[in-house]
């Protein structure tokens, strides 16, 4: 058994403590099926089941005319609700991958 | 647990369930279980042309484990007591994680 | 609506057992209160009941694999394993697939009785009955054998597409969703 800890206390001593930090901020998600999103985190679980508010979504495709081209297409959504299992990684900063 | 009391709160609002195979299915939220299963009803599917075997289909049961997203009204979420109760979760999962 | 909140989840049982649990070891959540409970009957929000509605119905029900079968749900269980009766295989093939084939197509091959295991289902649709007979909007009705000659071809360009997809974007970091496995 863990010792009692506060949920509000700074420290992260495993993975999704740090997600936890992360509530409420801006924060970059990588995903599965090429493509990203960036938007403010509002809730999340064990499964990285999370709700996102003000999503910018970047998907990657390939040009249907030229196969050597890749381009994003960008969609926006008010509230998402992501399944975990696609989520590959949670990142604060704003950065591309 | 989290998730599905959250998806209960949205019961009779149109959601969009995003699928991993791309297709989008706009419905009432009418139910949803344990494993996120959701079920709809009156849906419309967009880009219909693209999925015709939906064409007849007036109510779904979409398995959870194969949604991508599920875009949400914004209205209908209270935002401060989603992240409150986020944050009890994790307290909550904290404590019984070891 | 107002009645719900989203606050008042029983403590989820250690293992994931369906209809295991309940509210005996509920611990102190830092010494709030104990959650105000669910209005509405929570029998109602289980795999059981979603999918008690749609028993004896006729239901499209769309594969893992790509595959849509058309036929009568008679059982089911909570994994969503389900035994459909006097089951449809329904292919399409999409609009221009062929040069001389501006419209889509389809057609039904009989199957009977299948099982389904569960983890392969994608979703079950309820069929409108008023809408059953009619052909889904820009598709045709044809011979099964035209069909799937098509569906062949096409799925052929579609896995060249798929593959070149995969190589493209591995180099931006990203790899397929589902590798090896085609969903549609």
């Amino acid at each position: 058994m863990a010792e009692p800890r506060d949920e509000t206390s700074g420290t992260v001593s495993e993975p999704l403590d740090l997600v936890r930090l992360l509530l409420d901020e801006v924060v970059c998600v990588k995903l599965r099926g090429d493509r990203e999103l960036k938007g403010r985190l509002h809730a999340y679980d064990s499964h990285c089941n999370l709700v996102l508010g003000d999503v910018e979504e970047t998907i990657y495709v390939v040009d249907e005319e030229d196969e050597e081209d890749v381009k994003t297409i960008s969609k926006k959504s008010e509230m998402l609700f992501v399944r975990g299992d696609s989520v590959v990684l949670i990142s604060p900063q704003t950065v591309s991958f | 647990m989290l998730f599905f009391s959250f998806f209960k709160t949205l019961i009779d609002h149109e959601v969009t369930v995003e699928l991993k195979n791309d297709i989008q299915i706009r419905g009432v939220l009418k139910s949803v279980d344990q494993y996120l299963n959701i079920k709809l009803d009156n849906i419309q599917v967009l880009e219909e042309i693209k999925y015709p075997h939906m064409s007849a289909v007036k109510n779904v049961f979409i398995r959870g484990s194969v949604v991508r997203y599920v875009h949400l009204p914004a209205n209908a979420v209270d935002v401060p007591l989603l992240e409150d109760a986020t944050r009890r979760e994790a307290a909550n999962q904290a404590g019984k994680g070891k | 609506m107002e009645n719900l909140t989203i606050s008042d989840a029983p403590p989820p049982p250690l293992q994931h057992h369906a209809g295991v649990g309940g509210q005996g070891g509920m611990p102190p959540i830092l010494g709030r209160p104990p959650p105000p409970l669910q209005q509405l009957p929570a029998q109602m929000f289980t795999t059981a009941a979603q999918l008690l509605d749609l028993t004896d119905k006729k239901l499209m029900v769309a594969l893992r694999d790509g595959r849509k079968l058309v036929g009568i749900l008679r059982s089911w269980d909570q994994f969503a394993n389900l035994v459909l009766q006097s089951t449809k295989e329904r292919i399409f093939v999409a609009p221009e697939t062929a040069p001389d084939q501006p419209r889509g197509l389809y057609a039904d091959i009989d199957r009977g009785l299948f099982l389904v295991r569960g983890e392969n289902v994608l979703l079950l649709g309820e069929i409108d009955l008023d809408k059953e007979d009619d052909a889904p909007p820009g598709y045709d009705l044809a011979e099964v054998e035209l069909v799937q000659t098509l569906s062949k071809k096409r799925k052929q360009q579609d896995k060249a597409k798929e593959k070149q997809k995969v190589k493209m974007l591995s180099k931006e970091g990203f790899e397929g969703e589902n590798v090896g496995e085609v969903l549609l």
